[in-house]
């Protein structure tokens, strides 16, 4: 299990874990040892679960799919919107979670554990790494887009 | 007319959908026509399969509402069924809408024989009545002969409690555990109103997807999800070898592995019922089992037409009913091109889904670029009202003009909702002629509208992806 940097906006606590790294979008990333390859589990951020709401269907694209940074890994649906996730990093889905199919919930309801997304191959992880946020800079970008939506 | 001695303007080999609808709207136009039967008219559909499959999926459908009925603060206690007058229900139903197309066809003065027809030659049906066979001598044949069960090499599919859809309209109990080999159309029906009537239900699919090409991916996909959270089992990529009859119940191999059931669903497709023809003998062109024919139904033969399942193609009443309308004006002195584009595809099963068009991967393979545009029901004000939120809407347009390509639904009503997308694929529509014809508020198909206005990310009550 991992620690959390917290922060409470409004009436609404956020957690960010602080092993991994994370896109501004709200995903975060985190090396997981492969079998001699790079590889990274994806999912979305506490602050993301919450802005979005319940997930009602979460619709991965299957292992084998070749990703550049920026496509579409996967769809999520909750009550009023659907969200395409960007893909953080360049590579070959090899795992997609396959309790999202029967429990999307768990996204809501521990979305840096069981309700991570994808595992994927990346090609070119020092790159990548490069363009990611730690915890604490995400918090701040966090802390200030939910900032951004109390005001509207 | 009333005999047969004089000769006909057109002899119609089965009174299905195509043919009744054929030897109707002939006579319509002023033909004499003859009709044969050797069954009751209506065909698969009226007899023993659309009408009453969905007699069952109505009935299955209010009793899943009934249970329901408790959400919306009232009490409907100890909804159950009765399947002995379940059964009588969708008898009479399909009893009155039979003696509908007989009535229609005295009206019309369409001369029903009742025997086995068989294409003797270009101008000649033979007719085996009573153990008697004559001649039927006609201007123009339409060949409308239907399909039939398509007959896998399973092994064990004859052993009792093996059956196909027909039986599984007419059973009288509800078997505790049902095994649905074939996760197509349906399959998937009759795997709803099972589970409905209290079986635990499991289908066996051998593509990776349900529905493979009935219905766009993401749609199919969806409807797995949905079912399988409500506690139907569902296993794809399963390729059922044999069935073995094993003690109380029967076992289901494929590959390692097995399932146990007390009736097995052969539910793996339809062919043309075409084996009786002698087409080798005739020099009627065929590809595999269907018949070949043209834009206009005619086949290689002269004054030999061909329409419904055994042309091949969708195997639909609704694109039979079409064809059988294209014919009776071709063979009246009219030219009417059969045109598909507009053809929907329509599943019911809980919830419904219908598609019209082309899919997203159909379009994509296309090469066309396009847009899509998708909509969820939990956003629709009257799905919410009906509690059946489980639903989508997707739009597949050409990315520059909005020219609506496709049009798939899930959702309840979605089998009735899809008139709205056929016109729009028939007559050319664009999203945005969609978006400003005005949708009744508060119904279903606003779901129509907002996923048009999706087109230009202008959904007015969802956020835009």
């Amino acid at each position: 299990m991992s620690d959390y940097l917290q922060t409470t906006i409004d009436k609404f606590t956020f957690r960010v874990a602080k092993d991994r790294l994370y896109t501004s979008e709200g995903m975060w990333v985190l090396p997981v040892r492969g079998e001699g390859s790079q590889r990274v589990r994806i999912g979305v951020t506490d602050f993301f679960q919450q802005h979005n709401g319940d997930v009602a269907f979460a619709n991965v694209k299957a292992a084998g799919g070749r990703l550049h940074p920026g496509d579409e890994f996967a769809d999520m649906e909750t009550m009023k919107v659907t969200v395409g996730l960007p893909s953080p990093v360049a590579g070959t889905i090899v795992e997609a979670n396959k309790a999202l199919e029967l429990t999307p919930e768990v996204v809501n309801q521990d979305p840096y554990e069981k309700g991570w997304l994808v595992v994927i191959e990346v090609t070119d992880w020092e790159a990548d790494r490069a363009k990611l946020l730690d915890a604490p800079a995400y918090l701040a970008v966090m802390q200030a887009q939910a900032e951004e939506e109390l005001k509207s | 007319m009333s005999g047969t001695s004089e000769i006909a303007d057109v002899a119609v080999l089965g009174g299905g959908p195509a043919g009744y609808v054929a030897a109707l709207a002939a006579a319509q136009r002023g033909a004499r026509v003859i009709l044969v039967e050797k069954q009751r008219v209506g065909g698969t559909c009226l007899n023993v399969g659309c009408i009453p499959t969905k007699v069952l999926t109505t009935a299955a459908d209010l009793l899943v509402r009934c249970r329901r009925a408790g959400d919306f603060g009232l009490s409907v206690p100890q909804a159950s069924a009765n399947l002995a007058a379940l059964m009588a229900y969708k008898q009479t139903t399909v009893d009155q809408l039979v003696g509908g197309v007989e009535h229609l066809l005295r009206a019309r003065r369409v001369a029903v024989v009742h025997g086995e027809a068989q294409l003797a030659r270009p101008g000649f049906l033979s007719v085996l009545e009573n153990e008697t066979i004559s001649e039927i001598p006609a201007r123009h044949i339409i060949l409308a002969p239907g399909s039939v069960t398509a007959d896998l090499p399973i092994e064990g599919r004859d052993l009792p409690g093996v059956i196909t859809s027909t039986e599984a309209l007419n059973l009288d109990t509800v078997p505790a555990r049902l095994v649905v080999v074939g996760g197509g159309v349906i399959g998937l029906e009759f795997a709803c109103i099972y589970e409905a009537l209290g079986s635990q239900v499991t289908v066996l699919e051998m593509a990776s997807n349900l529905l493979p090409d009935a219905t766009d991916e993401s749609i199919a996909k969806r409807l797995q999800s949905i079912l399988r959270r409500r506690g139907m089992a569902i296993q794809t990529g399963a390729a059922v070898q044999k069935i073995v009859s094993g003690g109380d119940a029967l076992k289901v191999y494929a590959g390692e592995l097995m399932f146990e059931a007390e009736k097995v669903l052969i539910a793996t497709g339809r062919w043309p019922n075409t084996s009786a023809i002698d087409y080798g003998e005739l020099g009627l062109r065929m590809s595999g089992r269907a018949i070949v024919v043209d834009d206009c139904m005619a086949t290689n033969l002269p004054n030999v037409w061909a329409i419904g399942d055994a042309v091949g193609g969708w195997m639909l009443a609704h694109k039979a009913m079409v064809e059988g309308r294209v014919v009776a004006e071709n063979v009246t002195g009219g030219r009417r091109h059969a045109d598909y584009r507009s053809v929907p595809n329509v599943i019911f099963t809980r919830p419904e889904i219908a598609s019209v068009g082309l899919t997203e991967a159909q379009a994509r393979a296309n090469g066309v670029e396009i847009k899509v545009s998708q909509f969820l029901l939990s956003a629709n004000p009257r799905a919410r009202i009906h509690g059946e939120t489980d639903g989508i809407a997707r739009l597949i347009c050409e990315a520059g003009s909005g020219r609506i390509l496709g049009v798939h639904l899930l959702g309840p009503h979605a089998t009735d909702l899809i008139a709205e997308g056929a016109l729009a694929v028939q007559l050319g529509a664009t999203a945005d002629d969609l978006a400003w014809t005005t949708h009744a508020h508060p119904t279903l198909p606003e779901a129509m509208l907002e996923v048009a206005l999706g087109f230009r990310d202008a959904a007015i009550h969802m956020q835009s992806r």
